[in-house]
């Protein structure tokens, strides 16, 4: 239990810092460690496919993605300064949700899972187990999604880079 | 998944991994590796349908549907790729990324015709919308990254609509399978199926969700709207559709016939007409397109075995005349420098094969026998007839009339009449760049004479 609120507390110092961060680099390096936050719960909860999507997707191909950007965009970052504190209140918001959330909502998830629960040909089932554990060909689109959006990143790079030339 | 037939899926899917380590250095080696996994499929894949039409007691074949598409896939790709290393998309892009991008759609869309659930089915129509993306902005000239991102924002929607389609039959049929939400219907099913038909209309550009295509078609390179018109469209919208219609054979589906059935005969009417007033040929191609596309939908829409064939039938036939149309369209853009059909004029004279294959594509796009487009368009009037939707066969009839009119407008505007002064100089493309239009109008010519052996093969798909 212990783990699993150091993992909450994790993710929501990791959006609040991704939100309030100045920079626009240290935002997208805040919102990796969220992610890596989330995976770690998904991997407890276990749904340990949608952790590696989240941790491969999430936390490794969106944050290159970002990172490159703010490679792109840095010298314009560096004229403007926003006040952004303003903004912070909404991740502030959404965390005193989560933390309330989290000691009432308990029970109605008691209720969603006992009706996910389902039997097929005479197992018990979850919905976690019908989406992740049943199929089994995830790997495969799981590299093919990761290496469509390193490619497609490269392609669109070099274009941008092609048509300033 | 079929795992038999995973290796069609893997073999590209490991090449366009390999590609960056090995032509690091030599662009070529790109080129040669792309090619070649391409062309070992093709000639697998063929080997493999071809036995299966000629000895069909012998070789008895697993998933024929499958089977098929993997085959269209191969030959439409295969096609891009050996046009594109000719047409010189090196100088427009980044082309170990481009050849990546190309194997790496090859595999999604191989997956994609083998998946036997919704959610994987979901998940590669995904990837293969990330691949599509990056290889509409391969045109350095045009501004293609609008009509990129055009494609992206317009068919986000359509994904929302499908992932909430799959939560909706996850929810009452507790199982994402085609098996087991085929054999029990259930009213629920029924609505979040209809909401993955939806998206999946989104995706495929029928009308009123047809802008898209038609900016992505020209905006994009002229090898990559033939890849997009041919086959990513086909498989990564109409596809779906069509798993989905066997799917729901025992479902009382007279509502949503009758809904596909007036969005195909919309699509049908407003693709024909709007090709007759365009004067740039991608966009008329595009315009023809999705006329194209409306007589599948309109196979499907009857929800009968014929209708079924027809649509399949019709998909393959799509995927090889619109690709070797869209291929003369980059031919003629290489060699004159532009599309404009009001700017060209007598090209027949300097370009006779390329005139010539865009006759046997456009002839039969309109349906004129014996070609190949002849067979699919009147097993799709068939099965209209059939189920008693009469009205909306004498429209298609009427629509392929039109067709024919304004292909022949543009073979007049472009290939004959008189030479148009500045193109005096102009010569027929490379021989490499005619090779896969060749080969593809044979094959719709081939297609024609043999309908009885594809006939009885894709008999097999029901």
């Amino acid at each position: 239990m212990i783990l699993y609120v150091l993992i909450y507390l994790v993710i929501i110092v990791g959006v609040v810092g991704a939100v309030i961060s100045k920079k626009l680099l240290n935002s997208a390096i805040m919102l990796a460690i969220a992610s890596i936050g989330i995976s770690l719960l998904l991997f407890g909860y276990s749904a340990p496919w949608a952790a590696v999507f989240e941790l491969s997707v999430c936390a490794g191909l969106i944050t290159v993605l970002f990172i490159s950007a703010v490679s792109l965009v840095k010298n314009e970052e560096d004229t403007t300064k926003e006040k952004q504190i303003k903004y912070s209140i909404f991740p502030l918001i959404m965390s005193a949700v989560v933390i309330l959330s989290s000691i009432f909502i308990p029970e109605y998830f008691e209720k969603l899972s006992s009706y996910a629960n389902t039997t097929q040909n005479g197992n018990e089932l979850k919905i976690g187990d019908i989406i992740w554990s049943i199929r089994g060909i995830d790997v495969i689109a799981q590299i093919m999604l990761l290496a469509g959006g390193v490619f497609a990143i490269k392609h669109i790079f070099s274009y941008v880079k092609k048509q300033e030339e | 998944m079929v795992i038999d037939l995973l290796s069609y899926s893997l073999i590209p899917m490991f090449s366009s991994l390999a590609l960056p380590f090995f032509a690091k250095k030599n662009i070529r080696i790109a080129i040669i590796l792309a090619n070649v996994a391409l062309l070992s499929g093709f000639i697998n894949i063929s080997y493999l349908i071809i036995n299966s039409i000629t000895k069909p007691d012998i070789i008895p074949i697993i998933d024929p549907l499958t089977v098929f598409l993997i085959f269209t896939i191969y030959t439409v790709a295969l096609a891009i790729s050996f046009f594109s290393t000719y047409y010189g998309i090196e100088k427009e892009a980044n082309p170990i990324s481009y050849y990546s991008l190309i194997l790496l759609s090859v595999s999604a869309m191989t997956s994609l015709v083998m998946v036997r659930d919704l959610f994987s089915l979901y998940l590669f129509v995904e990837i293969l919308a990330v691949c599509s993306f990056a290889l509409i902005t391969s045109d350095i000239k045009s501004n293609s990254i609008e009509a990129a991102i055009k494609y992206f924002f317009l068919t986000f929607p359509a994904s929302i609509l499908i992932i909430l389609g799959i939560s909706l039959v996850l929810a009452s049929q507790k199982a994402l399978d085609f098996e087991i939400i085929s054999v029990s219907t259930n009213i629920m099913t029924m609505i979040g199926l209809s909401f993955v038909i939806i998206g999946f209309l989104i995706k495929s550009g029928v009308v009123p969700f047809h802008f898209w295509t038609l900016d992505v078609y020209q905006g994009a390179s002229s090898p990559i709207s033939a890849y997009l018109a041919g086959i990513i469209t086909k498989i990564g919208g109409i596809y779906a559709i069509i798993k989905i219609s066997i799917i729901m054979k025992y479902y009382p589906v007279e509502t949503i016939s009758s809904i596909l059935l007036f969005t195909s005969i919309l699509t049908i009417l407003i693709g024909a007409f709007g090709a007759i007033a365009q004067k740039d040929m991608k966009r008329m191609l595009a315009y023809s397109s999705i006329s194209q596309m409306g007589y599948i939908l309109a196979g499907v829409s009857t929800f009968s075995s014929t209708g079924i064939i027809a649509a399949v039938f019709h998909l393959f036939n799509h995927a090889t005349f619109k690709t070797v149309l869209f291929l003369n369209s980059a031919c003629i853009e290489k060699q004159t420098g532009t599309t404009n059909m009001t700017e060209l004029k007598g090209l027949e004279k300097k370009m006779p094969i390329t005139s010539w294959t865009s006759i046997i594509a456009s002839m039969s796009t309109a349906g004129i026998p014996p070609l190949s487009g002849f067979w699919s368009k009147i097993l799709v009037i068939i099965a209209l007839w059939q189920v008693g939707y009469i009205k909306s066969a004498i429209i298609a009839i009427i629509a392929s009339i039109i067709t024919l009119g304004y292909f022949v407008l543009m073979q007049r505007k472009v290939f004959f009449g008189k030479l148009a002064e500045k193109l005096t100089e102009i010569k027929e493309v490379e021989s490499p760049l005619l090779l896969p239009v060749i080969i593809m109008s044979l094959m719709i010519i081939l297609a024609g004479i043999y309908v009885t052996y594809i006939y009885s093969y894709l008999e097999k798909i029901m």
